[in-house]
């Protein structure tokens, strides 16, 4: 049955809840008339102040420049779009997108995107719109036609420019924009959507240097979002500049003659580092070919990065650096400096070598000619192969002892082969120092007396980059110390102050004789005496090792029709300051031609040699 | 009367009603009128605060499209629920229950982590809010509860089961972390204890308990929580933290005026000065738009609405229906005074919904599925002819 009954309606209860009701709605509206009418005018002041706006003031970027002030990355005005998110209604954003999108050269969507994705982290901040420098016109466009792009700002901003970008680029890399993935964790180091970052090279290794601070301002704006004034500003912290150890005017002096075997197709890719043995300074480095680091600066379009990576010659490596060779004759020098150090020769040690060939249980170990009887000064200056065989393997027909692969590792890896050199550059090979443990490991076969002769002479196995192979002459030119290599000399701030200073870094010192070492400086000199490397009307007490390398097929064209002859010529020097056997070289140069041509080395006499001398000789000459 | 026999015996059975046309004489007009302008005012407010937004991202015309389907939604469901006899609620109350808690495990388990907290569910591309749904579902098991010991209201023994049956449900609002909706509960029991005749030693009672044991419960706040209470003291130590959002909210509500700006003509909500601008926020919109008038028609509309819910549960046939009607009341007054004081600094800053006007489908659902219950009893309220 129901209940009939009332008694659960309580009217004090209603009535209480009701008044409850009415105190609370009483209490909202007195604040309301409080907040509205009696300060409304306050309120309105406040809001009208949130419309100022704090803008980042773009820092510019340090620059590089050379050991003596010839600037080689610098920063030219141009001017940049950007979009303030909160200043775009989004009912105008898809028109937008479509008028800025064909402007600066971009999908319509890709600008929404951009946009869409600065409204959901930070939309007072504006979010880069052009990927590169856009033209004056656009800009003006842009600034007087202003209503037709709400949001829209442009910039003046500082634009990467490298001068003699191919000659340097595959030193100083080259900068680009930061992307979405990185932006996360980079954000938390102050960067900015908008902001650049070192992509590769000295750019990339010392971007903190180069890097400057944003300052900031804050501009007052209307309703309609234009900037009224500005009300207070911060000044950015302009970047570092970075000043190298190069010396331009000795990198012009190589790029000429590189530059001039490649053109003339003589060569078809060619390396050529010079440093200081006493500190580790690298002066040059040149790799051609190279690439124009302005492309990515300016946004590299599809046809240029065709260009760059169908040319099997990868010219964005820095073959100074990332790419290993055979040493071929030049790694004499450690199969001779492990000998004499272990005691198995001395500077008397003769070998007769009455034949071209050395004839071991059926193999035959060929030399380029049979120089009769010779000792070690004449056998580095001719570099026979045979004396250098017999050294490394010894001769089991004359019962001569050789020092073994186990001794030429241990020099070897002492002298930086095998492992990297730790120069201040991104991408740097390791190279390979092969010894009979490693090549178990690697190849799972033992290891031979062949490639215990092969190794001598410096092929087989054994491979070095440029740099490692100049780096060892360099510790034979000082008497004994493995300086890292580097390129920074110094970072000087906006006024000129030096704020940091590279001093030379000790690696280690070798453990090899001074005395061996320079009986191996005076090899080194008589290669170019009277060996191998004879230089006509020297000028110069110029040291060095010539070595030729064959490898791989040497016939044929390559992708574009140029010569590919598989011939390698390095020639390393040094030069000491008087023609004597001290260790006072300031000086240390390889030169490494690659896919040498036939012509020249019928002859055989090693390009390099001549292009060594030459850019010494003019170097010295020149000296201020 | 022998029409009156008849009638007797069918009542007694939910299955049994009167006649169609009888009932839809005793809808509330008033409430009906006021559910229709509010839904109505919710959906221009929606529109006033997104379609200028640089905050927002897609399409400006979105939430509006989706505010309506909601409230097309929320018609039908309201519709269709005043058609039933609400005693089918009560018989279901216990399903209810377990539905209510079954829901609030699954945001516990696959709910969606939004700014910080697990407070909805995804589903075929849409975002749902249990807790919203939960709210109204408790109203209607306490309303059961109560109704049913309405003759040993006075006894301890009755609060301490409600609270029993209170208690899952908000301690898994609690956990989401939802601190404002869990208090919303609160409100309801309590409201819906008063209105049972519950004694008014035990409430008060209550209440100084919880009082005392204050220092416990600062203790068990997460450090936001925490936060939000001191700048809701003083919002002017942390202005860019966690008293921004006062300050902001206190200057575009303050730069209304009288009149305010125009509808979309405020600058706070569209350049991004209030977060959450078309939910939370949106009262602060409202004021800065349309100013202290647009701000008091709105309360109007809630008094009357109100006003008209207290008069259904007055003249309720019975006690469930009575309950359900208060419960209702409760809710909507907590709720819309916990927004609307968050925006102008009378409240500290919770994650409360304004009833019709914040954009929100799962909270507007809900709603209008309560006021179709109270419609429900309104039309099988206790008729002259039983009075």
């Amino acid at each position: 049955m129901r209940n009939t009954s009332r008694d659960f309606v309580r009217p004090n209860r209603f009535l209480a809840l009701g008044l409850v009701i009415v105190v609370i709605f009483t209490g909202l509206t007195a604040r309301l008339w409080d907040l509205q009418l009696v300060n409304g005018g306050h309120y309105r002041d406040l809001a009208e102040q949130n419309r100022v706006l704090r803008l980042p003031v773009e820092a510019e970027r340090g620059m590089i420049i050379d050991r003596n002030g010839k600037v080689l990355a610098r920063n030219l005005p141009g001017f940049a779009i950007t979009v303030i998110p909160v200043d775009l209604p989004r009912a105008k954003q898809a028109a937008l997108a479509q008028s800025l999108g064909v402007l600066v050269g971009r999908e319509a969507s890709d600008v929404a995107k951009a946009i869409d994705a600065q409204r959901v982290r930070n939309p007072y901040e504006p979010v880069k719109i052009s990927l590169r420098p856009v033209a004056r016109d656009v800009a003006l466009l842009l600034t007087e036609r202003g209503e037709m792009f709400p949001g829209v700002r442009v910039e003046a901003e500082s634009i990467r420019h490298y001068e003699d970008a191919v000659l340097y680029s595959p030193l100083l890399g080259y900068v680009g924009p930061v992307t979405e993935e990185e932006f996360t964790a980079l954000r938390e180091k102050g960067y900015l959507q908008t902001d650049l970052i070192g992509r590769t090279g000295l750019e990339s290794v010392y971007e903190s240097y180069l890097r400057g601070g944003y300052g900031w301002r804050e501009i007052e704006r209307d309703a309609a979002q234009r900037e009224i004034k500005q009300l207070a500003y911060s000044p950015p912290t302009v970047g570092n500049s970075v000043r190298l150890t190069i010396d331009h005017r000795l990198q012009l002096l190589i790029e000429g003659e590189l530059k001039k075997g490649v053109d003339e197709d003589k060569f078809t890719q060619a390396v050529g580092i010079a440093m200081n043995p006493q500190n580790g300074e690298i002066l040059a480095m040149y790799s051609n070919p190279g690439y124009d680091n302005n492309w990515f600066i300016n946004g590299i379009t599809p046809e240029q990065m065709k260009q760059l990576n169908s040319d099997d010659r990868r010219p964005l490596v820095n073959k100074a650096i990332g790419d290993i060779y055979p040493p071929g004759s030049t790694f004499k020098m450690v199969t001779g400096l492990s000998a004499l150090n272990e005691g198995v020769a001395n500077r008397g040690t003769t070998v007769n070598v009455n034949s071209m060939v050395l004839n071991v249980g059926g193999y035959l170990f060929y030399d380029w000619m049979a120089h009769g009887r010779v000792d070690f000064v004449n056998g580095f200056a001719h570099s026979s192969d045979i004396y250098f065989y017999t050294l490394g393997g010894g001769n089991p027909n004359t019962g001569q002892r050789g020092v073994g692969p186990e001794a030429i590792y241990k020099y070897g890896s002492e002298l930086g082969f095998g492992s990297k050199t730790g120069i201040d550059l991104p991408g740097e090979a390791a190279g390979i120092m092969p010894s009979p443990e490693w090549k178990v490991r690697t190849f799972d076969e033992e290891w031979t007396i062949g490639n215990t002769y092969h190794e001598s002479i410096g092929q087989g196995f054994v491979a070095v980059t440029p740099l490692q192979l100049l780096n060892a002459y360099a510790i034979v030119a000082n008497g004994g110390t493995f300086y890292q290599p580097h390129l920074l000399k110094e970072v000087v701030d906006q006024q000129g102050k030096v704020v940091f200073t590279q001093e030379p870094k000790v690696v280690r010192e070798v453990s090899i004789t001074k005395d061996n070492l320079r009986l191996l400086r005076e090899s080194a000199r008589r290669v170019v005496t009277i060996g191998h490397a004879y230089m006509p009307n020297a000028k110069l007490p110029i040291a060095g090792k010539t070595g030729t390398a064959e490898f791989g097929a040497s016939a044929g064209k390559d992708s574009v029709g140029r010569n590919k002859l598989g011939f390698h010529n390095w020639f390393v020097s040094f030069l000491p300051k008087a023609d004597n056997t001290d260790p006072s070289a300031e000086i240390a140069m390889v030169i490494f031609t690659f896919d040498s041509s036939r012509s020249l080395c019928n002859n055989c006499f090693n390009p390099a040699v001549g292009i060594t001398q030459r850019v010494l000789e003019a170097y010295v000459a020149g000296k201020p | 009367m022998s029409v009156r026999a008849i009638s007797v015996r069918r009542t007694s059975s939910p299955l049994h009603d009167r006649p169609h046309t009888r009932r839809l004489d005793q809808v509330d007009p008033y409430l009906l009128i006021a559910t229709l302008l509010l839904i109505a005012y919710g959906l221009v407010m929606t529109y006033a605060v997104t379609v200028e937004s640089r905050t927002l991202t897609g399409d400006p015309m979105q939430y509006v499209i989706r505010g309506a389907l909601w409230a097309s939604i929320g018609l039908a469901v309201m519709v269709t629920v005043a058609m039933f006899d609400y005693a089918w609620l009560g018989t279901f109350a216990p399903v209810l229950y377990l539905a209510t808690l079954g829901l609030l495990a699954l945001v516990m388990f696959i709910g969606v982590s939004s700014l910080g907290a697990q407070r909805s569910v995804n589903f075929a591309g849409m975002s749902f809010q249990f807790s919203e749904v939960a709210k109204v579902l408790m109203i209607v098991v306490l309303a059961k509860f109560f109704a049913d010991r309405i003759d040993k209201i006075g006894s301890p023994i009755t609060i301490a089961l409600a609270l029993a049956i209170l208690g899952p449900a908000f301690v898994l609002v609690y956990r989401q972390p939802d601190l404002g909706t869990s208090l919303v509960f609160v409100a309801i029991f309590f409201g819906m204890a008063f209105m049972a005749g519950a004694r008014i030693w035990q409430l008060v009672g209550m209440v100084a308990l919880a009082g005392a044991a204050s220092p416990l419960i600062w203790g068990l706040l997460k450090p936001y929580q925490q936060a939000r209470l001191t700048a809701f003291i003083d919002p002017y130590a942390d202005p860019q933290g966690a008293g921004w959002n006062i300050i902001q909210s206190l200057i575009a509500v303050g730069s209304g005026g009288p009149t305010g700006k125009g509808l979309t003509a405020g600058t706070q909500s569209p350049l991004g000065y209030l977060p959450i601008a078309e939910s939370d926020f949106v009262f602060a919109g409202l004021a800065e738009d349309l100013g202290f008038v647009g701000a008091v028609i709105l309360f109007a509309l809630f008094i009357v609405l109100l006003m008209a819910a207290l008069r259904i549960a007055f003249r309720a046939r019975d006690p469930f229906g009575m309950l359900l009607a208060s419960g209702v009341v409760a809710m909507l007054v907590f709720q819309i005074m916990v927004n609307v004081g968050m925006a102008i600094s009378l409240m500290p800053v919770t994650g409360i919904p304004l009833p019709f006007i914040s954009h929100g489908g799962s909270s507007l659902v809900s709603i209008c599925f309560a006021l179709g219950v109270l419609q429900s009893v309104s039309m099988r309220r206790a008729g002259p002819e039983l009075g």
